[in-house]
């Protein structure tokens, strides 16, 4: 170990200089204007917890925002990892399609959620969509939705948008799995385990981690789900599909009351800290480190 | 049972494979149809390779422009991003100080900040520092987002190398500064392809704050190409289809090449969730 004053402090400030630009910043704005009344182009006046008060008894989008928010958590934490480790678990048995499949069930995880969303705009098109298309050919017009913009399938269709792809998480527990010794798979074998026992009782255990990380990723990922929104029904009809970057972005823009949005981005990070926290708990990941 | 297990697994998979890649080659197809085609069959191939679609698609909103915009900053985001977390990272892990554990922190302080809840507090600070609407300003951004990731990826490698090499080269007479260039960076290249993969990924698929950043139309990225086909030009679907292969393909591409160092980027950087 060297000590090095002078170049620890050179080599340190370009990342200093940006996190306080760009985030440190960012945090003081939001916290200290959520406090206040700030409107596009007004004065900034203090208000005390007015915004807070305001959106939790009188604003009713924003609760069903975040009741979306939350719905989705629990969803995108539970089914959609899920998915991915069962997906996990079929491909870890080297077969010759283990890795094309991998591949191609990563393929809407690596494209832009923005080109995702039009993919979906598209095939859920009630005109001319490949499901109406598929649905019409099979049961003809009866079951024909307008799929983002009926109150009865929206929140439905935007949820399938991102449920079932959860190729990242096949990705992250398979490159966990292939750190287990064959050893333990020999003798496992050799005393007479199914390979079913083997994926239960050997497999899954080691996997507790990689898997609660999983978990906090997809839990995560659902604070920050704004582009697919916004491609597809931007909230609507009415507010059943917004979520909170939703109305975070429609205060800001559409609305134009800043102290608003920001007091709603301080909830969100609230929110993001005790869903991180739960999740840990509930993995024993608290534990490491 | 076991035929029974078997099956079930080929249907499984096979219906995440249909899922993953069928809207796809859909949206593909449909590309190369007329509008007319488009409305009427939904299901079947297109009659030819009708490029004109793509050709539309170019002169209706300025994709070259957005192509171009897209290439610089999320190749900008990553150098600069690169450069700054080895730094930092190096002195980390080598070097004694007290603010260690403040500088960790700090690195690691943007996991747990959604994107959203910044979106007004970044327009404004933009604003100020007359980088709103430029792309040095969505390069700052995307650098300092991506900074927890690299971060994590560089220290974590940094730790794997032996420290007597650099000891060698202290011994050798060589600086603090040509040791790191010339002794430590050559041994890290493996991290920098990693870390470097998935932040030009990141950079060139991020959404938000390429819209919400960037007002005029010669300053926006790619993905905001669809977001302008979506709002404007609605009714032109062949050419919303083009839009919407044209942004999709460069990733994936991208993903079937560097495979390896993805996946090994996305283990790594997951960890520290």
């Amino acid at each position: 170990m060297k000590k090095n004053t002078k170049w620890v402090v050179l080599f340190l400030l370009p990342g200093v200089l940006l996190f306080s630009f760009i985030l440190l910043s960012s945090l003081f704005v939001l916290t200290g204007s959520s406090f206040t009344d700030w409107f596009i182009g007004s004065k900034i006046t203090f208000v005390g917890l007015k915004n807070y008060i305001y959106l939790f008894t009188k604003d009713k989008v924003f609760i069903e925002s975040i009741k979306n928010t939350l719905i989705w958590i629990g969803l995108q934490s539970t089914i959609h990892v899920t998915i991915g480790v069962i997906v996990a678990l079929l491909l870890s048995k080297k077969k010759w399609y283990s890795s094309a499949v991998r591949t191609i069930f990563f393929i809407p995880n690596i494209i832009s959620s923005a080109a995702l969303g039009m993919l979906f705009l598209c095939v859920m098109n009630p005109q001319f969509g490949l499901i109406n298309g598929l649905v019409s050919r099979i049961t003809g017009d009866r079951f024909v939705q307008n799929w983002y913009n009926d109150p009865k399938t929206a929140f439905l269709s935007v949820t399938l948008t991102w449920l079932p792809y959860a190729g990242l998480v096949t990705i992250l527990v398979m490159a966990e799995m292939s750190a287990i010794s064959e050893e333990l798979f020999e003798a496992a074998k050799i005393d007479g385990a199914t390979s079913f026992q083997i994926d239960m009782q050997i497999i899954l255990p080691l996997m507790k981690n990689i898997i609660g990380t999983c978990v906090v990723l997809a839990a995560t990922s659902m604070l920050q789900k704004l582009d697919v929104i916004m491609m597809t029904t931007s909230g609507g009809p009415g507010s059943r599909t917004m979520n909170m970057p939703m109305y975070i972005y429609k205060t800001v823009f559409s609305n134009n009351n800043y102290s608003l949005a920001n007091t709603q981005g301080v909830i969100l990070i609230v929110l993001g800290v005790v869903v991180l926290k739960i999740i840990r708990k509930v993995f024993g990941m608290d534990k490491e480190d | 049972m076991k035929t029974v297990r078997k099956v079930l697994a080929f249907i499984f998979l096979s219906f995440i494979c249909i899922i993953s890649l069928v809207p796809f080659i859909w949206v593909m197809f449909s590309s190369f149809k007329t509008n007319s085609e488009i409305l009427s069959g939904t299901v079947g191939l297109p009659t030819g390779f009708h490029i004109s679609n793509y050709v539309t698609a170019f002169k209706l909103a300025p994709i070259g422009t957005f192509y171009i915009n897209s290439i610089l900053v999320a190749l900008f985001a990553t150098v600069l991003n690169l450069i700054i977390c080895s730094l930092a990272a190096y002195v980390v892990v080598r070097c004694q100080f007290k603010a260690k554990g403040i500088i960790t922190l700090m690195f690691s302080l943007g996991l747990i900040i959604p994107g959203a809840a910044l979106i007004q507090p970044l327009y404004t600070i933009l604003s100020g520092a007359h980088l709103y609407n430029t792309l040095s300003g969505l390069v700052l951004v995307y650098t300092a987002l991506g900074m927890p990731t690299t971060f994590y990826v560089m220290v974590s490698y940094i730790k794997t190398i032996p420290y007597s090499l650099e000891e060698a080269a202290y011994i050798d007479g060589s600086g603090f500064v040509r040791t790191f260039l010339q002794v430590v960076l050559p041994i890290t290249r493996p991290a920098f392809a990693t870390a470097g993969v998935i932040q030009f990924l990141f950079a060139w698929n991020e959404f938000q704050f390429a819209l919400t950043l960037t007002g005029e139309t010669g300053k926006r990225t790619l993905p905001i190409a669809l977001y302008y086909f979506k709002s404007a030009f609605a009714s032109d679907y062949g050419a919303m289809f083009a839009a919407t292969v044209v942004v999709a393909i460069p990733s994936i591409i991208t993903f079937i090449i560097l495979q390896k160092q993805v996946v090994a980027g996305l283990a790594a950087g997951s960890v520290k969730g």
